[in-house]
């Protein structure tokens, strides 16, 4: 690196957002050039110069502000629950001004054709229904739970023919052992619409031993898009952590994941195992890999290091 | 597996709030909210627009809670929200001319921040005027720079956040961010070359 390069980046440098192998080649510079030396004392002296100059929050001002906030809060409240009272709550979320309009306007739409269906064939048959088929009872269009239809056929004599699919809510109460809550709290690990569910499903796997549930845990570590569900998932992952098939998934999980969060737990995972029942090569071979190019997280960073000394690997490239 | 743990504690507050536990809630204001209202301020220079700003992010968080599925870590979120209403309200001053940090007062011109009262008492007076000068250094270059780059400066000089998240707060790459930063500091050692 040269005196320039060292100049341009040593702000970087005190803020210690270059990467390892540049600020290897800077502190290498550094150690052999008193120009650069100098450069950087006046550097560090203008950062604390900065800082001398700050000023703090009167400790009066936060005090006033958190108790503005409890008033606001308390006032908003207050009339979130007048509105429950009125009827524009009600029709709210059939606003188009505010977001997702567009899906409020189909479901709209599709409550409006409901009801106009329902009202033909209301006065065309009389209530309740006619259904010879017997495949739609009358209680489940005048009362769906969620509904959408998937087919519509005009038929003669003014007949037609919808094909939709129910949802109805159901609810099971058993412990995660019962095959049924398993079966399910699996299933809600996988559901990609909601991460808050596939957290809480972990949540209550996480001390169930079996193939099937470590099996979902990975799937989970290494293809799940929250990091919170990564997170979690990992955590579950601990008491399968000897498995061959975990330690690969840890290693995928610290050489791809891009949560530093989600590597730090990998790694903590990972160091008992290697001290328990000594390092294999591959994972020996993928630490000193992460510690060479692990920027963001210096815990990482640290973590795979000691654990290669704990097993003598030789350390002096680092 | 400290960390791993406050993460956790934090998600469990944060769960416990969406579910409209207002004590859960108030915790979780109150992890943040000092460092929130010290970036308001020191970005604003005025105690008023940081007391509004503070109000509106809290409201905003407190609305929004609800629709908040972990996509990022809290913090990011709450930081964007921080960012993007300081930066709207560094760019209405500008438009409106009204952002000098300097107002008149009977001494003659002075730092907005300056009128704020010191509470050392123990304070000396020569550290003081330097330090007073610094301060007007400072203020000056950042209002010179853009408000992108004085938010990044504030973001990872005095909040100490790492230029990723700081990009994922102000929606540009780490990349821009760093520029941003770089660019900052440059113009901000040019300008305090003389006091080092």
């Amino acid at each position: 690196m040269t005196c320039h390069e060292v100049q341009v980046n040593v702000s970087l440098y005190l803020y210690g957002e270059l990467d390892f192998v540049q600020e290897e080649a800077l502190e290498g510079h550094l150690n052999g050039c008193a120009l650069c030396q100098r450069f950087l004392a006046r550097e560090k002296a203008w950062h604390g110069s900065v800082n001398s100059g700050r000023r703090e929050v009167p400790l009066e001002l936060l005090a006033e502000c958190r108790q503005e906030l409890g008033a606001a809060l308390a006032r908003s409240d207050e009339e979130r629950k007048a509105n429950r009272l009125s009827w524009r709550y009600w029709l709210e979320p059939l606003s188009v001004s505010s977001g997702r309009w567009s899906a409020r306007l189909a479901l709209a739409s599709f409550l409006v054709f409901i009801g106009f269906a329902a009202a033909r064939w209301m006065d065309r048959h009389g209530f309740p229904i006619d259904n010879p088929a017997g495949t739609i009872s009358p209680m489940g269009l005048v009362n769906p739970s969620y509904a959408r239809v998937r087919d519509i056929r005009p038929g003669d004599h003014n007949q037609v023919h919808i094909v939709f699919d129910q949802v109805n809510e159901r609810a099971v109460t058993g412990t995660p052992a019962d095959e049924n809550v398993r079966r399910l709290l699996l299933a809600a690990m996988q559901d990609t619409a909601d991460p808050g569910i596939r957290v809480d499903s972990v949540e209550v796997l996480k001390d169930q031993n079996g193939p099937d549930v470590r099996d979902a845990l990975l799937h989970s570590v290494r293809h799940d898009s929250n990091a919170a569900v990564r997170l979690k998932a990992l955590e579950a992952l601990r008491p399968f952590s000897s498995e061959k098939v975990t330690r690969d998934a840890l290693k995928f999980v610290l050489q791809h994941d891009s949560n530093a969060d989600v590597r730090s737990e990998a790694i903590d995972i990972l160091a008992p195992v290697s001290r328990g029942a000594g390092m294999s090569a591959d994972l020996a071979a993928t630490l000193e890999e992460i510690a060479r190019s692990e920027q963001e997280n210096d815990y990482v960073r640290d973590r795979c290091l000691q654990l290669l000394r704990n097993v003598n690997a030789p350390l002096d490239i680092y | 597996m400290r960390g791993a743990t406050e993460r956790t504690d934090e998600r469990a507050l944060i769960r416990a709030a969406q579910r409209g536990d207002s004590r859960a809630f108030e915790q979780l204001v109150r992890t943040y909210d000092h460092n929130v209202l010290r970036m308001a301020f020191n970005l604003l220079h005025s105690q008023e627009d940081a007391r509004d700003i503070y109000q509106e992010v809290f409201l905003r968080v407190h609305r929004n809670l609800p629709q908040f599925r972990f996509d990022c870590a809290f913090s990011t979120w709450l930081y964007r929200i921080v960012a993007n209403l300081c930066l709207d309200q560094i760019r209405k001053r500008k438009v409106r001319k009204e952002t000098s940090p300097a107002v008149e007062t009977a001494n003659g011109e002075m730092d907005r921040l300056q009128l704020v009262p010191e509470r050392r008492a123990d304070v000396d007076p020569q550290r003081q005027l330097m330090s007073a000068e610094v301060m007007q250094r400072v203020n000056e270059v950042l209002e010179e720079i853009t408000p992108r780059e004085r938010v990044v400066f504030e973001m990872r000089h005095f909040q100490g956040m790492r230029l990723r998240a700081i990009g994922e707060a102000l929606g540009v790459t780490e990349e821009a961010a760093k520029n941003c930063l770089f660019r900052a500091t440059q113009k901000m050692r040019a300008a305090l070359g003389d006091f080092v």
